[in-house]
């Protein structure tokens, strides 16, 4: 038993070692092209994803559906104090492949930070500390493209993402949100 | 239920926060750190083929006030972001009584001549500054920072006109192919970005990097997307329990 609660906080440590690594290898990357970057932080992300996963826990989730509902409904909140800006003049026929990139870093993020991290640190330290933890990684992750300046944000962005999480018991409302809010930016950035 | 109750604490405390937050940023933020494109460049007088989708360019204005008989430092970029000008405290010098200054960028729709064996490239922008009230003369006492958008195709410097003619200014250029080029300005005037006549546009190996660049994103989806999709089917086969045979027996 002892063993079992030594290990936990470690292998949280790891896991928060890890995705801020795969964070900081991108941002050594980034001189190589946006691309070649991010599909490393993605293989990374996958890595961390299946060799860190954590055994499932007995909290309770919300179903598929009402999960996607909560999500889109963030995810539109997020949105709300931009909307009412200009639109931007970027041709929707690029919006795709960006839109299929940024979906799937959003649901690879959410996986690594909301899945694996939220699952160790809540079964050691408890669902709050899980929740402030995992929106602290958020936001680090991001600081090497956006700086000082957007890490309040992001912070505020992974609280609310956190507590989604802890509300439903699912990754999914995670990924729909953080993706929704990304699209966003091709339409009013 | 605890933690139900602390998620949704922590849901309302976060969007709160968030909606406070973005009212400071100009746009929205992605929060992958994935690059948004830039949106297409706005011409004064776009080029024929480019003429339908074209929006006009935006012109910018800000007010800045005098504190202890100096101007501020401050910024004022146009409304499309193709010109931010960025200065010092005591880099303009104000007429007196003046409590601020009025500065503007906008875009001239007749811009002076092109000088010889120079093309202009993208729109020519006027740069200056009135001291408010009256719009009294401002002058500028030490050079101030002007970054300007380019459009696609070639560029080799920024040109600064201050009524006596066009000449070049050394010219820092973004890295990474961003389409941004910067000077210290040593005055008010016209901006514009230039290259020298006839310089070759994009090359063949440019629109191939770019039709490279579109295709690599697809199978990166493409890619990552069924590795994704194998990890879930292999986890709900593993958790789906053994079928029991001779169940009847």
């Amino acid at each position: 038993m002892i063993q079992v609660r030594l290990a936990a906080p470690r292998r949280a440590a790891r896991v928060t070692g890890l995705i801020l690594g795969a964070a900081l290898l991108r941002a050594l990357l980034l001189p190589a092209g946006d691309l070649l970057s991010t599909m490393v932080f993605a293989a990374c992300l996958v890595g961390i994803s299946r060799f860190e996963r954590a055994s499932a826990t007995n909290e309770s989730r919300w179903g598929s559906g009402r999960s996607i509902v909560a999500g889109l409904m963030v995810g539109a909140i997020l949105l709300v104090p931009v909307v009412g800006g200009a639109l931007s003049a970027r041709p929707l026929g690029a919006f795709l492949p960006w839109a299929a990139v940024a979906a799937l870093v959003a649901t690879l993020e959410e996986t690594a930070i909301r899945g694996v991290l939220y699952r160790r640190l809540a079964a050691e330290a408890g669902t709050v500390v899980a929740i402030v933890v995992g929106a602290a990684v958020f936001a680090l992750i991001h600081l090497p493209r956006y700086g000082l300046a957007a890490m309040p944000l992001d912070a505020a962005v992974g609280l609310a993402l956190g507590g989604l999480r802890a509300l439903t018991g699912r990754v999914l409302p995670c990924a729909v949100a953080h993706t929704l809010a990304d699209w966003g930016a091709w339409f009013w950035a | 239920m605890r933690a139900r109750r602390a998620g949704l604490l922590a849901l309302a405390l976060g969007l709160i926060a968030a909606a406070l937050l973005h009212g400071r940023m100009a746009a929205p933020p992605v929060y992958d750190g994935i690059i948004v494109p830039p949106e297409p460049y706005r011409w004064e007088s776009p080029p024929p083929n480019l003429a339908s989708g074209n929006k006009p360019p935006l012109s910018g204005e800000a007010t800045l006030p005098i504190q202890n008989g100096q101007v501020a430092g401050g910024g004022v970029q146009t409304g499309d972001n193709q010109v931010v000008i960025y200065f010092g405290p005591g880099a303009f010098k104000a007429p007196g009584g003046a409590t601020g200054v009025k500065c503007s960028i906008a875009p001239d729709p007749n811009p002076p001549a092109s000088p010889a064996g120079v093309e202009i490239r993208g729109n020519v922008y006027r740069v200056g500054c009135v001291g408010e009230p009256g719009g009294g003369l401002v002058t500028v006492v030490s050079p101030y920072h002007l970054t300007l958008r380019f459009p696609p195709g070639a560029f080799k410097e920024i040109q600064y006109d201050d009524g006596s003619g066009w000449r070049a200014l050394p010219t820092l250029t973004a890295p990474g192919g961003d389409p941004y080029a910067s000077v210290n300005a040593p005055g008010f005037g016209e901006y514009a970005a230039s290259a020298p006549s006839g310089a070759p546009g994009p090359s063949i190996f440019s629109d191939l990097g770019r039709y490279l660049e579109f295709f690599g994103i697809l199978a990166f989806v493409i890619l990552f997307g069924a590795i994704a999709i194998f990890q879930e089917v292999r986890r709900r086969r593993h958790r789906a329990p053994a079928p029991t045979k001779n169940r009847r027996r």
